[in-house]
């Protein structure tokens, strides 16, 4: 940290909305760009200004790593494929008389509530624009969830259906692709 | 400001582009951009890094952490997915500049006898 009070209160106000890699990295950049100007003959105070009027306001900063960040770029892609995983699902549901299957009501009560959840998680983190811990909080919830989704659907139906039919087996694959992104993704997310 | 706009647009090329003679801190990528572009650059600077994480994310550049002064340094470089995607911008921007080029610039009159 430079020890200039003008630039720890700007690090400090950032360090709530950033990771701390981030924040290092940042820092790091800050302290050059101070001692530039300081070395251009600026009083400490001057080239304190100087380096942050350079560097950005905390909100170009925050939102610039967020919109740019793992997890929204994540959110988006898993809101933009949700509905065709959910078409193929309603699909095979439909074909296989799933409302016949043996499956308890608050099961299908507790499944249709956490599909919400998951997705106001996504949107949030899709939307996200300048707090980078929340949209990343945000993704992660709405990963683990979707994967909870995924393996009821897949358990229920390869338990309850009669038979495999075509549609089932695609929406499984469907079910499969995301959970192998999601896996991917999620511990990517987590380090950034 | 339209030139600041512009090369924002090329940001990602201009970083990979920085990248390409070795290795280099976030600070360092920022004074190059600054000195090549002959002081056109005037993005907040702080803007870059999400830029070269981004890039890094891609498969594009990779970083290393060093200590340097008691500070976390950050150095990123080029990967072998870099150079061949700066190779293949490079082509298409030169193939781009000759066809604006020769559309903008007056053809010579004819010679007249």
């Amino acid at each position: 940290m430079p020890g200039n009070q003008l630039i720890d209160a700007y690090l400090a106000r950032l360090a709530g909305r950033l990771p701390a890699d981030a924040l290092d990295e940042l820092a790091d950049g800050l302290t050059e760009t101070y001692r530039h100007h300081l070395a251009n003959a600026a009083d400490p105070r001057t080239a304190a200004r100087r380096a942050l009027r350079e560097f950005g306001s905390v909100e170009e900063i925050a939102t610039a790593f967020t919109i740019q960040s793992p997890g929204r770029r994540a959110a988006r892609m898993l809101l933009a494929t949700g509905p065709a995983v959910g078409a193929a699902w309603a699909t095979a549901l439909v074909l296989g008389h799933a409302w016949h299957w043996p499956v308890p009501g608050p099961a299908r009560l507790v499944f249709g509530l956490l599909l919400l959840l998951v997705v106001a998680a996504l949107a949030t983190a899709a939307a996200g624009r300048s707090h980078y811990a929340r949209t990343r909080a945000a993704v992660i919830a709405g990963g683990v969830g979707l994967l909870a989704l995924d393996g009821a659907v897949l358990v229920s139906g390869v338990l309850a259906a009669p038979a495999v039919a075509w549609p089932l087996a695609a929406a499984a694959c469907a079910s499969l692709a995301r959970i192998g992104f999601t896996l991917r993704t999620i511990p990517r997310i987590i380090s950034s | 400001m339209k030139e600041a706009q512009a090369l924002k647009g090329h940001l990602d090329t201009l970083l990979l582009a920085v990248l390409d003679s070795g290795p280099r801190h976030g600070y360092a990528v920022i004074e190059a951009l600054r000195e090549d572009s002959g002081g056109r650059f005037d993005l907040p600077t702080g803007t870059v890094y999400p830029a070269l994480h981004r890039l890094e994310h891609a498969g594009l550049v990779t970083s290393t952490w060093s200590v340097v002064d008691g500070r976390r340094r950050r150095t990123y470089g080029l990967t072998p997915a870099g150079q061949a995607q700066l190779h293949t911008e490079r082509a298409t921007w030169r193939d781009f500049a000759a066809t604006i080029t020769s559309l903008l610039e007056p053809a010579p009159c004819p010679a007249t006898s």
